[in-house]
């Protein structure tokens, strides 16, 4: 087959080039000129064409994206509805024993609104920042059970640039709510206190590390016999991870749970 | 033989020529330098559908002139997501941009009839006869 040849032939595939090029950073709005019927324009043509399915593609994506960031939304929101009828709750609770339970399920209830919070301002809303999690999660923990005179601290070490998705942030959350809310509980009798929050990755494992330098466990402590369920979700949870915990309490108490890349 | 061309009783509309062969097969034919938008396609379609009388019937397209078709002109044409009183579609192309437009339509919109290019008349006829009701 032969085509009639064009004596503009550079300008226009110079223009076709522009179209491309314009579709490649996602603006839609240029169209190539179809000017007779030859290569050029049969080419100029289907540029034109793929670009309307690009852009109808584009559009799909993120009206999906959209309604994605509008479903962590309502989670979220859901969540910290149930959060406050708690907190609602709390406030006619005389006894401490339930008035702790009642804050324990509202801070377990805070770690996973807020996945749902960061996956939906995020830009990647699929990945989350695990750095960012942790110092938020930690200070919110740390609003909700500190007393007015106690004096404790966070120190992180957390490598940086280490995402997780939404089916691991959920455990990993609140494991690290689990083992904070105890050194709170349990660690610091004089209301001081600090606490560290390590986590890293090798190419085969993650590895998160939470010590206190509070009193550490009461001497001949079994994990099945003595754990609270605050103990026994860290274990479920992580076991769920395909994880592994480890106990340390020679310095106050250390956990190191180890699971998967 | 010249399956294409508009006898003097055939419909015309602002982009299109169409009429009923005698061979119970419905044409349609564009202007020249046709630049086809979803408006122009639904007029054809209205137009094509005039013909039924109780049988569907093929549908032999000449689009050898067509300059351009817009998205949702290729998607009406696809007949997906609609009724049709078509069974199966033809479409003639033979200038380069043609067969772009054609095979573009073909690929991506994918036609809910059978539907195959041609670049020879008569064998699109015989092909379109196989969908004869």
């Amino acid at each position: 087959m032969s085509y009639k040849s064009n004596n503009n032939n550079p300008d226009r595939v110079k223009e076709i080039l522009d179209v491309i090029m314009s579709y490649a950073k996602f603006d839609f709005s240029k169209k190539t000129s179809i000017i007779g019927n030859d290569a050029l324009d049969a080419i100029g043509a289907g540029v034109n064409m793929l670009g309307e399915e690009l852009e109808s593609s584009t559009l799909s994506l993120k009206e999906k994206e959209q309604l994605l960031k509008e479903i962590h939304h309502r989670v979220k929101n859901n969540l910290q509805i149930v959060s406050s009828l708690l907190n609602l709750q709390s406030e006619n609770i005389l006894d401490k024993r339930y008035l702790d339970l009642i804050i324990e399920s509202r801070n377990r209830i805070n770690s996973m609104a807020l996945v749902h919070e960061m996956l939906y301002s995020s830009k990647d809303l699929s990945k989350i920042d695990i750095s960012e999690y942790v110092q938020r999660l930690s200070l919110g923990i740390q609003n909700s059970l500190l007393k007015n005179d106690a004096k404790v601290i966070f120190h992180y070490d957390l490598q940086p640039d280490m995402y997780f998705d939404i089916d691991r942030m959920i455990p990993l959350g609140l494991i690290l709510n689990e083992i904070i809310s105890n050194s709170y509980k349990y660690a610091f009798p004089k209301n001081e206190g600090r606490i560290d929050i390590e986590m890293s990755q090798t190419n085969k494992h993650y590895k998160l590390v939470v010590k206190d330098n509070g009193i550490g466990l009461k001497v001949n402590f079994d994990v099945k016999r003595d754990s609270n369920l605050g103990m026994q979700l860290i274990y479920m949870l992580a076991e769920q991870m395909d994880g592994k915990v480890g106990v340390d309490s020679v310095l106050g108490v250390a956990y190191e749970i180890t699971f998967p890349a | 033989m010249d399956h294409l061309n508009p006898p003097d009783n055939a419909t015309e509309l602002s982009l299109f020529w169409t009429w009923m062969g005698d061979d119970g097969i419905c044409r349609t034919k564009t202007k020249p330098l046709a630049e086809i938008t979803l408006k122009e396609a639904m007029e054809n379609s209205v137009a094509v559908s005039a013909f039924y009388k109780n049988k569907k019937f093929p549908l032999l397209v000449d689009a050898r002139n067509v300059k351009t078709m817009a998205k949702e002109a290729r998607k009406h044409f696809s007949t997906n997501g609609r009724e049709t009183k078509i069974t199966s579609m033809a479409i003639m192309v033979k200038s380069p941009l043609s067969r772009v437009v054609g095979n573009f339509f073909m690929g991506l919109n994918k036609p809910k009839i059978p539907a195959r290019l041609f670049d020879d008349e008569n064998a699109a006829v015989e092909w379109l006869k196989t969908h004869l009701l």
